[in-house]
């Protein structure tokens, strides 16, 4: 008896366990019959005997069918597990084999999973993720602003506060607070530091739903006026002072030279609307209130509120405004030209960080995209050239389900792979990142990998690999195994679909491409821009040392005037310093404004005063920082304390207020102080950018440090050799002046400039990277069409040059047949710089969104890359052996 | 009942009773025997061991096929359906590797186990007791 084939192209199990013992049975009754009748029974004798033999035949049957049931179970579970171990090793294996693809498959995934999950993180963090503040969506910010457009969000006055509390309806409750953090000193044990702090008025902790972690938050009793000196301490401050001990709640510590009584610590991650501070103090406002024009015409209060459970966001914001416009009619001398308004609190912090988030989240995507386009199209020509070993496959008897199965796991050992080294290269971006946008973030911002964008992101290349990866070879039907196996040119190489789909997706590749690199060269322009175009100033080589003036002792003007100047005095003969000079505030984008009055001026009814910046500087600022004086003088001895008050001008504000010339000589007053004497100006000097990310300088005016010396100042000293050497010698004379000054860290003031640029350069920054992401990613996509275009075609070519063909025709060939998809890419990519260029035209600075620089380097870089990638399959085309294609 | 063939000859003495647990291992021991020639179905199996013992052991054909499928689904056969001299389907069950390790192993033993049995069974020393 010999065996044939067991099953030809049949799965082994497709019986019904039944069905199989019953074929059995009859097969055994059958043969036994047989025997029976050839040793002479009749057949229907024959039949019963044998029946009978088998004794009972129901119970065999259904014994058997269980036995064989149970068995095919475990066979079928046996064999899945064989087939995954099966799959997984030939996955690992068929990658192993083709590194080349493998490399650029999981690269592809990672940097596609890597930047999605990174800049999602960011975005989370800053835009998703709660403020510190309980139900902080119903809070809302309270600004002034004034009508000119001069200034958007600023602070209000005291008077103001109490007019919006008592005539508000919207909010269930109002926190009252300075807008801003202040510098004190601090002495707990040790040495006095200068340390940050917060001033919180009427209502700010219930506001805010904050409650104390130790101890108690400030109430509105702290804030009264003759309560005892309390103050809270930040988590952070509480660890570094007290180590974290629960003694700390009742210990009196000093600051600026006051003693106060520590009553409760803030808990962990809490940051004001006002920013982080260590220290938080009650805020009294009353004193303010009760001076007639303090309580009016200083603004320098904030204000947040809690929408009542009844209204809504808008309707706050629409009472806000009436009763600002109100207020503006009953107190024109102090509100003239000034509107209130309100915004959403978590708008006012994210502030200005929204708009390049939302432009990185895009860019990401935009390179996630790239990234699917560029898998999909490798997965396609892979799965294309495949097609035959599925066709032999199916052929010896696979399922299409096996084959099927096969391929996932294939793409899931690539995912897997992609997937973990994208996760690596998110955990390193966003480290990365922490760095380099520390302050470009909001205060609050944790930045953390967020689980939900690393799965959502994974998720999609995986449906792409999919897509891309199992279908194609799907096509190989049942019907056309034998065409693909019997067509063996065609088999491997593409079809015309195909080669459009390819073409299509490196097109749309080189688009996107363009598109991110076209923004990211209009940022860096910008970037450029801002940094380059001058300051009015020059900060190189100055070392900047703020200065606490312990207020106790100080608190006399010409005091405070006499010290700084003996303090100068000795800084100047420090070697290498070759000016030294003093101001109360460095320039910076906001900075203390003053309401102005011209002598003989009356501002156009319901417009108001405008309010300029207003800086004391001492005599040598000008020197120090290379401002040019353009007419008249700078301050000298003259201007003491007791003389006529003297100011000096911008050339801003020469021109907008005397633009017929004759400044000098003119006398203004400068501040809500009525009874202030007229200041004269006595020159004009160059105009400063403040603010660094702005265009045009704004008006600014500068008093004498002698005549109006300001409690906190900075040390300004320029130096020919390392600034930041004579840090140590500033601290020697300042501590031998008097020991109980506090000294900030000395920074270089080229530093402080450009860290002022840091919120722009975070954008800049990660669209390169971007850019330069999608370049490579692009490139790849280019070089992957190319080469599998020139592989299809290889025996064809060879052919050619059988035929005569010259090597540049066929390399014209390969080139005309890949550049169309490269023209119709760069096409569509110019259409993408126009959405681009919108999206980010709020970032831009002295470039128009259609810059030719930047557009044309975009396309010249693309087109570099692209030039790179192709060479090498163009020239293995060319090298197309007739000889062996042919044989 | 046909005339020429006596009852008893088609019944047989019938060894392999379901319930004869001991008898049992035997019949599985038989079975793998007859594979070890080469991959038979299961009337080929049931004959070669009745002409093997020259009829003196008769199979229950209602275990045989029970006895089957439990070596099967142990592993020591397989079955696999094929195609007879006469053209007709069958399935034949072959050895399996674990299969064949267990009939050298079985052998053995119930040779060990067979003639001890005879040797007691032949033994003409009478016991102590009997003297």
């Amino acid at each position: 008896m010999r065996l044939q084939l067991p099953w030809r192209g049949r799965r082994p199990f497709e019986r019904a366990p039944q069905a199989e013992v019953e074929d059995e049975i009859r097969f055994h009754v059958e043969e036994r019959v047989r025997e029976y009748v050839a040793r002479g029974m009749d057949p229907a004798a024959a039949r019963a005997a044998a029946l009978e033999r088998l004794g009972d035949l129901g119970s065999v049957r259904s014994e058997c069918t269980q036995l064989l049931a149970e068995d095919r179970l475990a066979e079928a579970r046996r064999t899945w597990f064989d087939d995954l171990k099966h799959d997984l090793r030939f996955g690992i294996r068929s990658a192993v084999r083709t590194p080349l693809f493998s490399l650029l498959a999981i690269t592809t995934l990672a940097l596609g999973i890597g930047a999605n999950a990174a800049v999602f993180g960011v975005v989370k963090s800053v835009l998703l993720n709660a403020l510190p503040f309980g139900d902080a969506d119903r809070l809302v910010r309270i600004y002034a602003r004034m009508e000119d457009g001069s200034m958007e969000r600023s602070s209000i006055s005291a008077g103001v506060t109490m007019d919006v509390r008592e005539r508000q309806h919207s909010f269930a409750q109002l926190a009252t607070f300075f807008q801003g953090v202040i510098d004190v000193t601090y002495a707990g044990d040790a040495t006095p530091r200068v340390v940050k702090a917060a001033m919180v008025g009427e209502g700010f902790f219930p506001t805010l739903r904050v409650s104390a972690a130790r101890g108690r938050t400030l109430t509105d009793a702290d804030t009264k006026t003759g309560a005892p000196n309390v103050a809270m301490l930040s988590w952070p401050a509480w660890q570094r002072e007290f180590g974290g001990s629960a003694s700390a709640v009742g210990t009196s510590v000093r600051i600026d030279g006051d003693s106060y009584e520590i009553v409760g610590v803030l808990p962990r991650g809490f940051v004001g609307p006002m920013g982080s501070a260590e220290i938080w103090m009650p805020l009294d406002i009353g004193p303010a209130l009760r001076d007639p024009v303090r309580a009016r015409k200083q603004h320098w209060l904030a204000m947040i509120g809690r929408l009542a459970p009844t209204t809504t966001r808008e309707m706050a914001e629409r009472e806000i405004v009436r009763v600002g416009a109100d207020i503006a009619r009953e107190h024109p001398e102090s509100q003239g030209g000034m509107a209130l308004w309100a915004i959403p609190l978590r708008d006012d912090m994210v502030g200005d960080t929204r708009t390049p988030l939302l432009v990185l989240m895009a860019s990401a995507g935009l390179v996630l995209v790239i990234a699917c386009a560029n898998l999909a199209g490798a997965l396609l020509s892979r799965s294309l050239s495949r097609r035959k070993e599925f066709a032999v496959r199916i052929a010896l008897g696979a399922g299409h389900g096996r084959l099927v199965r096969q391929l996932l796991t294939e793409s899931m050992v690539l995912a897997i792979a992609g997937g973990a080294a994208g996760l690596a290269l998110a955990t390193l971006g966003l480290h990365a990142l922490r760095q380099l946008a520390l302050r470009a973030l909001p205060a609050y911002a944790d930045l953390a990998l967020d689980p939900l964008a690393v799965l959502v992101t994974t998720a999609i290349t995986l449906v792409t690999g999919i897509a891309f990866g199992v279908v194609p070879a799907l096509s190989v039907g049942r019907g056309n195994t034998q065409a693909v196996l019997r067509d063996e040119n065609r088999g491997t190489s593409e079809s015309r679909p195909t080669r459009r789909l390819r073409g299509l997706l490196v097109a749309g590749q080189i688009a996107l491409c363009v598109s991110l690199l076209a923004g990211a060269g209009l940022l860096v322009r910008s970037l450029w821009a801002m940094a380059t175009a001058p300051l009015g100033f020059d900060p190189n080589g100055v070392l900047t040392v703020a200065v606490q003036v312990p207020s106790n002792a100080y608190n006399q003007n010409d005091v405070r005037a006499r010290f700084f100047e003996r303090l100068e005095e000795r800084l100047r003969t420090l070697p290498g310093v070759s000016s030294v000079s003093s101001t109360g505030e460095l320039p910076a984008p906001s900075m203390n404004r003053n309401g102005l009055s011209i002598e003989g001026v009356t501002w156009p009814a319901g417009q108001g005063e405008p309010f300029i910046a207003y800086e004391s500087v001492s005599d040598d600022y000008f020197k120090t920082l290379r401002i040019p004086l353009r007419e008249g003088r700078t301050f000298g001895p003259q201007d003491r304390p007791g003389s006529t008050r003297t100011i000096v001008i911008s050339e801003a504000m020469a021109r907008r207020y005397w633009p017929k010339g004759g400044a000098i000589g003119a006398r203004i007053k400068l501040g809500p102080n009525e009874v202030m004497p007229w200041m004269e100006v006595i020159g004009i000097v160059g105009d400063v950018r403040a603010d660094p990310a702005r265009v045009q300088p704004e008006p600014m005016t500068y008093a004498s440090s002698r005549q109006d010396p300001w409690g906190m100042r900075t040390l300004l000293l320029r130096t020919s050799g390392d600034p930041l050497a004579l840090a140590k010698p500033v601290q020697r004379e300042l501590a031998a002046l008097d020991p109980a000054f506090a000294m900030h860290d000395a920074k270089l003031l080229d530093d402080i400039m450009s860290d002022r640029l840091a919120g722009r350069r975070l954008p800049v920054v990660l669209m390169i990277a971007f850019g330069a992401l999608a370049l490579v990613l692009a490139s790849v996509g280019v070089y992957a069409m190319f080469a599998s275009m020139a592989a299809a075609r290889e025996r064809e070519f060879g052919v050619r040059v059988a035929l005569g063909s010259s090597r540049a025709a066929i390399a014209g060939l390969v080139l005309r047949q890949g550049g169309i998809w490269m023209l119709v890419g760069l096409a569509a990519g110019v259409v993408g710089t126009v959405f681009v260029s919108r999206s980010i035209g709020e970032l831009l600075y002295s470039v128009r969104p259609f810059d030719p620089i930047a557009l044309g380097a975009a396309a010249v870089i693309l087109c570099l890359c692209a030039t790179a990638a192709l060479l090498v399959p163009v020239r293995r085309a060319t090298k197309a052996d007739p000889i062996a294609v042919l044989r | 009942m046909p005339s020429s063939l006596a009852k008893d000859e088609l019944e047989g003495p019938v060894v392999f009773a379901k319930e004869a647990g001991l008898l049992q291992g035997t019949l599985e021991l038989l079975v793998l025997k007859t594979l070890s020639w080469g991959p038979m179905h299961g009337y080929g199996i049931a004959s070669w061991i009745e002409t093997a013992t020259d009829d003196v052991l008769r199979v229950e054909e209602g275990s045989l096929y029970p006895a089957l499928y439990r070596m099967t689904r142990k592993g020591w056969i397989g079955g696999k359906w094929g195609t007879t001299e006469n053209n007709r389907r069958a399935k034949y069950y072959h050895l399996t590797s674990e299969g064949r390790r267990q009939f050298v192993e079985q052998t053995s033993g119930w040779q060990r186990f067979a003639s001890a049995v005879n040797q007691a069974v032949a033994s003409t020393r009478a016991p102590s007791w009997a003297r």
